[in-house]
């Protein structure tokens, strides 16, 4: 990440000194007003979904969850730690509803567990499925286009599926190759 | 499909009301760690969303979009498409918002929307996702994940052409 930030800032900022030297400013505070707004957002969304999943831990709720996909998860991950399983659970189990604002307090929160386990494997592995998107509905999408008068708005459920399954399988195999080539 | 969130929602306090949890304390906790973790992503956001803002206004992402858009039609990926594919993994509200401009231009029934809406649909905002996830991490070698992820992306964005084309 710092290697390509580097590059990229360098990089734009000779080309913007050189095209209109103006707006370099400009565009930097610009870009700092996005992240404000995207954070006030982000807000939103993780307030309304970390509050519901918080009643879902404390009642045992995502407990009872993570105990069903324990074995699927333990597996995957190879990690026996309960607070780690859990919020994977709930990681896997928002993002295959299309939930995706909801899936991240969850991934963030596991990323956290298993950094105490020094389990890198598995915080990457999180990271690769998420990155590639497993959600089932593109709920987004699919509104988006019905709002444009589309005819059929949820035709491209089956290609959006496809992909989604092409793109996370072949991101898997790559990483678990390069995992045992890298070591 | 409209009623699955009601239904997690009632599900959900109707399971804590059983359970004799205290609602309104333990929401508002919940909230509390939304706050914070908000707080905790904020230097982050701030510094992607700069780099992307100067990127754009550069010119660089032009002069990129045009230099990629014969190899991207080479590989059966229409060029209205290119920018899109390259904003994606940096800007989700960006991507949006050019992904809104694809289908008000060519109508949301045409070839490329459809394109547009199943390559915005099956990926993701990587970047983003990988300064979030890993915000409090310390090492974190990232560079093999996220080339993964990006290769496979890339091919999913192709096999989204040619799905769209047959069906």
């Amino acid at each position: 990440m710092n290697v390509i930030f580097t590059a990229v800032f360098i990089a734009s900022m000779v080309a913007i000194a050189i095209s209109a030297p103006d707006k370099l400013l400009s565009s930097l505070l610009g870009g700092a007003e996005s992240a404000a707004k995207m954070s006030l957002t982000l807000f939103c969304i993780y307030a309304v979904w970390m509050g519901l999943s918080k009643l879902a831990e404390k009642s045992g709720l995502s407990k009872q969850m993570a105990r069903g996909l324990k074995p699927i998860t333990r597996r995957v991950f190879k990690t026996d730690d309960e607070t780690a399983n859990e919020n994977l659970a709930m990681n896997v189990s928002c993002n295959l509803l299309g939930l995706g604002g909801a899936a991240t307090p969850f991934a963030v929160k596991a990323i956290g567990e298993l950094e105490k386990q020094g389990n890198s494997f598995a915080q990457k592995l999180l990271f690769v499925i998420n990155a590639t998107s497993i959600q089932i509905l593109p709920t987004t999408v699919i509104a988006l286009r019905a709002g444009a008068g589309s005819a059929a708005a949820a035709d491209i459920f089956l290609p959006s599926l496809i992909c989604t399954a092409v793109s996370t399988g072949l991101a898997v195999a790559l990483y678990l190759a390069g995992n045992k080539l890298w070591r | 499909m409209a009623l699955i969130i009601p239904v997690i929602f009632i599900f959900v306090f109707a399971f804590a009301v059983i359970k004799k949890v205290a609602v309104y304390d333990c929401f508002t906790e919940g909230i509390k760690e939304a706050f914070n973790f908000t707080v905790s992503l904020l230097p982050c956001l701030a510094a992607i969303f700069m780099m992307c803002a100067l990127f754009e206004a550069s010119g660089l992402s032009d002069g990129l979009t045009k230099l990629l858009s014969p190899v991207f039609g080479f590989l059966g990926i229409p060029p209205e498409l290119t920018k899109l594919v390259l904003i994606k993994p940096f800007s989700g509200s960006g991507s949006l918002a050019y992904l809104n401009e694809i289908i008000t231009a060519y109508g949301a029934d045409s070839y490329i929307a459809r394109c547009a809406c199943v390559c915005f649909g099956s990926s993701e905002t990587v970047f983003y996702i990988s300064a979030v996830y890993f915000a409090g991490i310390k090492v974190k070698k990232l560079a093999m994940p996220i080339a993964c992820v990006l290769v496979a992306t890339f091919v999913s964005t192709i096999v989204a052409c040619l799905v769209c084309k047959i069906m």
